[in-house]
């Protein structure tokens, strides 16, 4: 029985599990739980992962959620998976297990507080939290520049290696989020951090075709979301007007 | 050269290492840092975590820090550690990375945010936010029912186990400090309807005898001294 996948492309951790697949040759299904449309509260995603998130995956009989938790499990299972993915050496796992600890309440949080607070609520009607999306941003901030003089400091990818792990999927995908800001918001942030954006380029060309094309969705609803703000903040310079 | 273990007993995830540490005869320097008097940010502390966090530790010309990835980094490094503390089967392991993946945002950071509002602001004569104190008791609530209703249904231990791992270890400590730092009036409120997890807590609790109640004396005694300061500053202020 093939692997199951349950992802939604807009989330950075679906999109890191995807992306892991493709780049191993995992055969797998991928099955769509739409997060803007809410289909993960329907009884049935609620019967494959209780806490209604993606990913999840389900392989046989095991249900697994928690992305760094799946990459970890995929590496393990799947006997074609390179090394450096998820390297056997205690000390550099150790590093990798560490950077992916960092990520929830740093990167993570950082970017979903800021994109959320910006973009997402706003978007679907919900009222727009200033506050939230500065301190958003305060942490994203403070995560980029510990990615660029720490976790960036030894190598072309995170902890010091020369090729990338699981923990560079993981993380890069998150950055990817960025996009959904204004592109004069997303430069402002991140272009002061020149390694973290050689970073992104280097992990991006390492699993070529897939990052791109997993992208994909992503890019369109930029350009959707950029052109509604586009829309709303000319509506609102006439009404000012008048 | 002996293990260093750069801990301050008041932090929860510092406890869960100790208490691992003990349980399975690992040798080890206990190095304090004093969070509350911020030794952590000291320029000397800086050079071994640039996080400017607890717990790190120092094996040889290893450093390392985030408390999961310690835990994990003990139980495969020291052949002694019985294999219930992190199984080496696939599955069961998966499931041990998925509680403590799923503790950063949920229980944790819902335990954080309502100690922070209702204990740390109020000492020090900061208002709190009513909207920042309300989302974290709302995550914490929702994580207390993931625990009691999920990650318990199957075991006396996460994951259905029948003996701990060193995700019940972390957990717990993030328990015990809810338990020891709020109110009576608000720990009863919070904690009590969860009957799984506080038989939870009392498991774990024996299972790691007598080292869980030595390393928790700490958090005990200056619990009952902050639990007291704040009820004389509220007597104050009637």
């Amino acid at each position: 029985m093939a692997l199951k996948v349950y992802v939604d492309r807009m989330s950075q951790p679906s999109r890191a599990v995807l992306i892991f697949c493709k780049i191993n040759g995992i055969d797998f299904e991928e099955i769509r739980v739409d997060i803007l449309t809410n289909k993960q509260f329907s009884p049935e995603y609620k019967a494959i992962n209780p806490m209604r998130q993606v990913p999840a995956i389900v392989d046989g009989r095991f249900k697994l959620f928690e992305s760094h938790a799946i990459l970890i499990y995929l590496c393990c299972a799947f006997p074609g998976v390179a090394s450096h993915w998820y390297p056997g050496d205690l000390f550099k796992r150790s590093k990798i297990h560490s950077v992916l600890d960092w990520h929830h309440s740093n990167l993570r949080r950082g970017t979903v507080g800021l994109v959320f607070n910006t973009i997402i609520g706003p978007l679907n009607g919900l009222p727009s939290n200033a506050q939230a999306a500065k301190e958003g941003e305060k942490l994203l901030v403070r995560s980029l520049a510990k990615l660029e003089d720490f976790w960036l400091k030894d190598g072309r990818f995170l902890t010091g290696s020369l090729q990338p792990s699981i923990a560079d999927i993981s993380l890069v995908c998150e950055i990817m989020q960025l996009e959904l800001l204004s592109e004069k918001d997303r430069d402002r942030i991140l272009s002061p951090y020149k390694k973290v954006v050689q970073w992104i380029e280097d992990t991006k060309k390492a699993t070529a075709p897939h990052f791109d094309e997993v992208h994909g969705i992503l890019f369109k609803a930029q350009k959707k979301f950029r052109e509604r703000v586009a829309t709303e903040s000319v509506k609102n310079e006439v009404k000012s007007k008048m | 050269m002996t293990l260093k273990v750069y801990c301050d007993r008041m932090s929860q995830p510092s406890r869960a290492i100790l208490i691992f540490c003990k349980m399975n005869g690992i040798e080890f320097e206990e190095i304090t840092i004093n969070i509350l008097k911020g030794e952590q940010h000291t320029p000397e502390y800086k050079v071994i975590n640039p996080m400017c966090q607890v717990p790190t530790i120092v094996d040889g010309d290893f450093t390392l820090f985030e408390s999961h990835a310690i835990l994990i980094y003990l139980s495969c490094k020291y052949p002694g550690v019985a294999s219930h503390w992190y199984p080496s089967d696939l599955i069961e392991r998966a499931k041990v990375h998925s509680v403590l993946d799923w503790h950063h945002a949920n229980l944790r950071r819902g335990s954080v945010g309502v100690i922070i509002n209702n204990v740390m602001l109020p000492l020090n004569g900061v208002p709190s936010n009513p909207q920042a104190a309300e989302e974290a008791e709302k995550t914490l609530e929702k994580a207390l029912t993931v625990l009691e209703t999920f990650w318990l249904k199957d075991g006396p231990f996460l994951v259905g186990r029948s003996q701990p791992s060193i995700a019940d270890l972390n957990l717990v400590s993030e328990v015990m400090e809810l338990d020891q730092l709020l109110s009576k009036e608000l720990r009863d409120r919070i904690l009590s309807p969860y009957k799984k997890v506080l038989q939870w807590v009392e498991d774990t609790k024996s299972a790691t005898a007598p080292h869980f109640e030595e390393i928790h004396g700490v958090l005990f005694k200056t619990g009952k001294e902050l639990r007291e300061q704040l009820a004389s500053q509220s007597g104050k202020n009637e």
